[in-house]
This record gives structure tokens, C-alpha cells and sequence, in this order.
């Protein structure tokens, strides 16, 4: 009787496997890199399913240009160390008429800063295939997304088109004007990633774990203040507490959450005994009702 | 109902501590300290199948409730349900339909996904809702599945659609089954009742490829025999449903066989390495181990077995790995690798079964492409013998087929391509077909017989275009030379010109 294989390396396996169909079926892959843990872990994939060779597509971050000054750095040094090709890109008309997340609801910043530069991204370098670490187990509208998932020309997302998926067979054929978003973590968990990032000693962007930070606290949310352009309302004064991150964005919009876990270890025994659900911090997803499904559909993620 | 489940009906908000909750949360505290500890055991993937009165949603919630790791907010949602009710039960349901509910998609075949973990597992349950579409839905969620839950209502037993139920669960692979009775508190938990709707099922099983049929007496609502044992049935003694999952081994676990690796790609790195990766599908190999492409005829022996941070000494089923071999073998993508064993078919003739799955029914003159464990094949001929009725479980003969219908097909191939039988090695053994102009996924397939022989392809039309290898290697293929990928390439750049000239109404006759 052979031992069995635990969940994380058939996970593990299955990722590799989703990526390795990928690079062989499409002609010019690319990752998309947020920085995040699930892209830490995406990225770790990447370099697992390609060993000894590099992974052969490069990584793709769409800069908001309000993201923490920490996942910048972090970023930098990531794509340094692994030697992978980085490419970033910011939408510039949103630039020039100040898209920011203070003056804009969170949906317009989203649309322009980030769905809209992305789509421009993906065609300036004419990708047709993007690797994401989207997990259906995030949120009920992805619950029935597809490890290929199509998209028609202009990014969109149409139901109609996607793909049924039977045993493990990735079908890659393209139609014409079609891209496709790949989700190798898929089948992952959130504690599948904390898990995997604590089994395999991955380095995370330190506003993970927890540390004394600038706070102030904004319809029930914790902001974190992370450099001047933080806008403070009549009466707010930041105030240092000991906090972390459960998700990663832009930085006026991603909640924190009072933690003393300082060590990976205590971050994911807190993660693993966690009793709501990650996306309760991602403050775009409150905006209104459907928001992830009407993101989807204009070619978000 | 319970008295502690009444009182709790008071117009008090629900209290979010478990220690308060009426309803006892058997093991979720366990599960969550046990888990952060340690890995899980494997991956169990279970389907559900049965009407939408029979209480699919309503079983599997209370499931979660009992035995799993669910999040406060989610156990808060389905303890406000019970205020709302007029039972007094809290509506397990909600765990599930709160997928379904996020507004019909439209998605064509939706499939939703939820995991959860109990101490021992983690499990995916796979939710592939019914409507009139429920044949394509079905058998997509079931080619997934390691086991199904078939629900059955204890007050009407095993109806027509059980059997058109298993005969698609048997169709995509499914060994394992297990009937739930559900609402035995409807019935009393009359032991009589269960057990002629047991037999009844043991019977239905038995003209299926099944490996394991067992039948349990449930009352989902109440939680009786799921994860724990019902006080109400001491005349059975199986397993809980929990203990019975728990049981059953994950589907890598069990795939004994012959080695089999489809090459998905080759890695090389600098001059000394040629990697053939690929994830093992069955079997496995160790270093020193004779390897043998079928499709070319090749063989070679294992240098190594390369992962990331660290090299193997054997490979085993569900392992993605790369192979360098002491003979640098000239293979593609598309080979698949195999051992001292049987060896799979290098096919150019095929026995498939296979649900249409797409709105557009199967048209002859169309070209399709199949898409085996890595390699894409054009199809030269597909011709339908005979449709399958799921009630009566007989065939009839047919020329075409459309959405839904379960189809028996010969087909030849454009060039042979390495394939097994899907009962001996199911993930070398299926296929989709693919719509070679749109690259949907038309039908989803499993190989019932495969044959080597001679190429269909010279059966050229009366004044068909001849599409020889001189004129394709004087411009589309110029530059291609002869390594395994060149070749692959030229073959691939022949059919895709020969299926543009096809859609064009252009006779080609391909003699590359």
C-alpha cells in the first residue's frame, strides 16, 4: 500500500501541470504579478513547473501607483532575485486626469487603474494567455470559473464561450480574437495558500505579518496610512497600533486587521483558525451589490 | 425537532460563539486545531446527484455544518435562515444555494466548486445544477468526480432518473457510489422501507462497471447517519456517510497500472539538460527504469527524475515531473511515455463514447480536432453508429447527434496518436472533441476501443486540391528541419491550412 499524497502536492502537482499546458498551448503567456501571497505562490508554481529552466513568459504588474511603498520594494527585489523579466504598467491617461481612490468611488479607480490598464497592457505586448491566482473558493462568483477561462476580443468576458472542462484535458484552441485568463490555484483555498507559503519557507511582503502601524479607523475599516497623499477627515489622527494585512491591494482601499501575529507561523496559525472569510478586508468588494461579477465581466482579474 | 433547536427560535440574534449555538458544530473545532498542524489526507471529489426535491443541497450543507471548517460569517448566515423559517430548522441549503443564487450566470455547463476540510481531508464538492440541460451537466461534473452521493426520497425510492444517473456516472469514469436515503424520519425510520429501496439500487448497480455501490439511511435535515450516528436507526450498522467518505481512498492514491506520462512539454537547460515534463497519470518509474515512446518506437532508460529543489528516485501517479533520459530520445510533445508494461496504442482508429456537449449538434462536413492527454489530433472521419437511451439503457442506430444526446462513434485519424482504454487507464483514455475553426469544446469522450492501422488519409475526393509536402515546404513550412518538434510542427501547420481550405468548401487531399 503506497502512502498517500497529501492535498497540497496534488495541489501542488495540478498547479504545475495547469502551467506547463499553458506555456505549451498558447504562444506568448504571461503572469500576472499583483505581489500578493496568492501571486508569492503563483510565482513559486511558475518556477516548480519550469525547473531547471526559467518559467518562459514574463511577469506583468499593473501598477495603480497606490500601492504599498513595501510591495514596490518588495516586487523589485522579487523579480531581481528570481531573475524573471518584469514588466509594469501604469494607465497613463488615468495618471494624467488623477484617477486616485480618494476623489473616485472604488469602482471607477478599479475600472480605470486597474481592469482598463490591464486590458491595455495585455494588448500593447499582445499576450494571449494570462496566468492569475484567482481561487474559486474567493467568492461565489468565481465558484464555477474555468482553469482556461475565455475571453472574447475587448477583454470581454462571455458566458456564452466558456469552455466545459472534462477530466483533466485543458482545451487551448484559440477562436479567433480570443485571449485566455489561466488559474492554475484554482482548486486552492485561502489556507491552502498560508499552508503552502509556511511548507515551503516563501518570502511574503512584510505587511503580511503583523507590526506597529499608522492607523485610522473608517466605517468600521482599519486604514493603514502609508505615505502623505492619505487623506485624513476632520478629527482623524493616526494612531499606532499592531496590525496586519489579510490581503493585499491599494492602500487606501485594503482594510487591516489588529494582529499580534509578527511570525509566519503565528500568521497562519491565525489564518488557519480564522473565523470570517479574506475578502471581508478588500473594501472594492463592499462598493455594491455584485461588484466581483460586473468586474468580471468587464475583464477584471 | 429538537427542544434546544425550538428554543432558539426566540426573536434573539443569533449568537455568533459556537458555544452557544444549538445545533452542535461536531467538529469543526477539532478540525481547524488538527489541520493548521498538519497536511490532509489527499483529495476526495464528490458529486451529488438525484431531484431537485430530493435534497441534494440540504444533505451536503448539513455536512459542512457537522464536520467541517466553515467560517463564523457562514455559520451566522444559515443560523439567522432558522429565524426567517417557519420549520424552526435552519436552512442547510443556503450553503450551497448561495453559489447557485449568485444570479444564473448563463455560463454554458455551470459547474460550482466548494471545498472543505474535515480532520482527515479535504473534499471538493462539485455542484452541477440539473434543469433541461442536465445530461452535458452532469456528465462534465461527474468526469471530476471520484464518488457520487445518489439522493434518493425514503417515501418514493429509486425512480427512472437513478438509473439515467448512473448510467452517465458510469459513462465519465465514476467507480463509486453511494445512495443516500434521504428523509428516513419521513418514513419513521422504517428499516423495511430501506431496505427494499437498498435492493433495488443493488440491483440497478449491478448492470454497471461499479467497483463499490453502497446505500445509507439519512435524514439530511436532522443530520442523522451523516456525521454522526442516528439514535433512530440502530438496526443499521454501515458507516455514517462522514466515516464512509473518509474511507474511500483519493483517486491518485488508488492508480495502480501501467506507467503512463504524457509529455507535456520538454524543458532544456543550457547543453546537458532535455527534460520531458509531464505529471505521472498512472503506474510509476524509478531511475534505471527501460522507457518506451510508443509513438515512434523509441526506448531509453531514466537518468533522472528532476524537481524543483530536489531529484526523485521514483515517480509515482499524480507527480508532475521532468525525466531525462540516458539516450537523448527526439520526442514531442504529444508522446506518451510508458514501461516494461503494455504499452498504449499508437492509434489511428477509435471505438469512442461521448456526450454532445455544445448548442451546435455534430455536422459532418465540419473538421474536429481530438484532444487526448497533450496531443491535439485532427479527426479524418467521425461517424455516429448509434445513440444511447439513458432510461432504457439501449442503443439505437443514428447518423448525427445534438446537445445532450450520449453518442457511440468510430473515428480515424488525420496521424496516429498514442491512446489507452479509458477502463483500463481513464486519464490516457479521454478525449474532447474540439471545433477546429471556433476551438470550442463540442463533445466530451471516453475511448472504448483503439486500433493501429493504415491512415484514412488517401481518400481523396474526385478533383480534390492536393496538398503535398513539397508545396507546404517551400513557404508555410519553410525553415522547419527535421527534429521530433520540426515534424510536429509541419504536421501542424499542414492540418490547420487543410482545415481553412475545408471551411473555405475547398476538396483537399493532404499527402505530406
Amino acid at each position: 500500500m503506497t502512502q498517500a499524497i497529501s492535498h497540497l502536492d496534488l495541489l501542488e502537482s495540478e498547479a504545475i501541470y495547469i502551467f506547463r499546458e499553458a506555456a505549451a498551448q498558447f504562444r506568448k503567456p504571461v503572469l500576472m504579478y499583483s505581489i500578493g501571497k496568492d501571486s508569492t505562490v503563483l510565482m513559486h508554481l511558475a518556477r516548480k513547473a519550469f525547473y531547471p529552466a526559467k518559467p518562459p513568459f514574463p511577469l506583468l504588474h499593473i501598477d495603480t501607483t497606490w500601492k504599498f511603498r513595501e510591495m514596490i520594494a518588495f516586487r523589485d527585489r522579487t523579480a531581481r532575485e528570481f531573475g524573471l523579466d518584469l514588466i509594469t504598467y501604469t494607465n497613463r491617461d488615468g495618471l494624467e486626469r488623477n484617477v486616485n481612490p480618494f476623489d473616485f468611488s472604488p469602482s471607477v479607480f478599479t475600472d480605470v487603474m486597474k481592469t482598463a490598464a490591464l486590458k491595455q497592457a495585455l494588448d500593447l505586448h499582445g499576450f494571449d494567455a494570462a496566468f492569475g491566482g484567482a481561487r474559486r473558493d474567493e467568492e461565489a462568483s468565481r465558484a464555477k470559473e474555468r482553469v482556461f477561462s475565455f475571453r472574447a476580443s475587448g477583454h470581454r468576458w462571455d458566458p456564452r464561450r466558456q469552455r466545459p472542462e472534462m477530466w483533466n484535458l485543458l482545451n487551448g484552441r484559440l477562436g479567433v480574437g480570443e485571449t485566455v485568463r489561466v488559474f492554475p490555484l484554482s482548486n486552492w483555498t485561502e489556507r491552502d495558500v498560508w499552508r503552502y507559503i509556511q511548507r515551503e519557507k516563501l518570502e511574503i511582503v512584510p505587511l503580511y505579518l503583523a507590526a506597529q502601524r499608522p492607523t485610522v479607523e473608517r466605517n468600521g475599516q482599519l486604514l493603514v496610512v502609508d505615505d502623505e497623499r492619505m487623506r485624513l477627515n476632520p478629527g482623524e489622527v493616526p494612531l499606532m497600533q499592531s496590525v496586519r494585512f489579510r490581503t493585499l491591494g491599494d492602500y487606501p482601499l485594503s482594510a487591516a486587521v489588529r494582529s499580534n501575529a509578527s511570525t509566519l507561523d503565528a500568521v497562519v496559525e491565525e489564518t488557519l483558525t480564522a473565523k470570517t472569510s479574506e475578502r471581508q478586508g478588500r473594501l472594492i468588494d463592499h462598493d455594491q451589490a455584485g461588484a466581483m461579477e460586473k468586474k468580471k465581466q468587464e475583464g477584471y482579474f | 425537532m429538537s427542544a434546544t433547536a425550538r428554543l432558539k427560535t426566540s426573536n434573539a440574534p443569533a449568537p455568533l460563539s459556537h458555544a452557544a449555538m444549538p445545533l452542535r458544530s461536531v467538529a469543526s473545532h477539532v478540525a481547524r486545531s488538527a489541520t493548521s498542524a498538519r497536511e490532509l489526507n489527499g483529495i476526495l471529489r464528490l458529486l451529488t446527484c438525484g431531484s431537485v426535491d430530493d435534497g441534494k443541497s440540504t444533505l451536503i450543507g448539513r455536512l459542512l455544518w457537522d464536520a467541517s471548517d466553515l467560517y463564523d460569517d457562514q455559520r451566522a448566515t444559515i443560523e439567522c435562515s432558522k429565524l426567517a423559517g417557519k420549520s424552526g430548522q435552519p436552512d442547510f441549503s443556503l450553503l450551497l444555494d448561495g453559489l447557485a443564487a449568485e444570479r444564473e450566470q448563463g455560463i454554458t455547463i455551470d459547474i460550482a466548486w466548494r471545498y472543505f476540510d474535515t480532520q482527515k481531508r479535504r473534499f471538493v464538492v462539485i455542484d452541477s445544477p440539473g434543469h433541461e440541460q442536465y445530461t452535458r451537466n452532469m456528465a462534465s461534473g461527474a468526469s471530476h468526480a471520484d464518488v457520487a452521493i445518489m439522493l434518493v426520497d425514503a417515501r418514493t425510492g429509486v425512480k427512472k432518473q437513478t438509473r439515467r444517473h448512473a448510467a452517465i456516472l458510469d459513462l465519465v469514469g465514476v467507480r463509486r457510489v453511494v445512495l443516500a436515503v434521504n428523509k428516513m424520519d419521513l418514513v419513521d425510520f422504517d428499516p423495511a422501507k430501506f431496505d427494499a429501496i437498498a435492493a433495488e439500487f443493488v440491483t440497478l448497480t449491478k448492470r454497471f462497471g461499479f467497483t463499490e455501490a453502497i446505500a445509507i439511511p439519512v435524514s439530511a435535515v436532522h443530520g442523522d447517519n451523516l456525521a454522526g450516528r442516528s439514535a433512530h436507526t440502530p438496526w443499521y450498522h454501515g458507516p455514517t456517510l462522514l466515516d464512509h467518505l473518509d474511507s474511500l481512498p483519493s483517486r491518485v492514491t488508488q492508480a495502480g497500472g501501467a506507467f503512463r506520462m504524457p509529455v507535456q512539454t520538454v524543458l532544456r537547460d543550457g547543453l546537458d539538460f532535455r527534460g520531458l515534463a509531464g505529471t505521472v497519470t498512472s503506474g510509476d518509474v524509478c531511475v534505471g527504469d527501460r522507457i518506451v515512446d510508443a509513438l515512434s518506437g523509441q526506448s531509453s532508460r531514466v537518468l533522472r527524475i528532476a524537481t524543483f529543489g530536489r531529484d526523485l528516485e521514483m515517480a509515482r501517479a499524480g507527480q508532475a515531473v521532468a525525466i531525462q533520459l540516458e539516450h537523448d530520445l527526439d520526442i514531442a510533445r504529444g508522446a506518451v511515455l510508458s514501461g516494461a508494461g503494455p504499452e498504449p496504442v499508437t492509434a489511428t482508429s477509435l471505438d469512442v463514447r461521448f456526450v454532445w456537449l455544445n448548442e451546435t449538434a455534430f455536422d459532418p462536413m465540419a473538421n474536429y480536432l481530438l484532444r487526448t492527454a497533450t496531443d491535439l489530433v485532427p479527426v479524418a472521419k467521425l461517424t455516429i453508429e448509434a445513440l444511447l437511451d439513458l432510461e432504457s439503457l439501449e442503443t439505437r442506430p443514428a447518423a448525427v447527434c445534438a446537445m445532450n444526446d450520449i453518442a457511440l462513434a468510430t473515428l480515424e485519424l488525420a496521424r496516429p496518436s498514442a491512446v489507452d482504454v479509458f477502463a483500463e487507464l481513464p486519464q490516457t483514455g479521454c478525449v474532447m472533441f474540439v471545433d477546429a475553426l471556433t476551438g470550442a469544446s463540442v463533445a466530451g469522450g471516453v475511448i472504448a476501443a483503439a486500433r493501429a492501422g493504415a491512415l484514412a488519409r488517401d481518400r481523396q475526393a474526385e478533383g480534390a486540391f492536393v496538398l503535398s509536402r513539397e508545396l507546404l515546404a517551400a513557404g508555410v513550412c519553410a525553415g522547419l528541419g527535421q527534429s521530433a518538434a520540426d515534424r510536429a510542427e509541419f504536421e501542424r501547420r499542414a492540418h490547420e491550412v487543410a482545415i481553412l481550405f475545408g471551411a473555405a468548401g475547398v476538396a483537399v487531399s493532404l499527402k505530406i
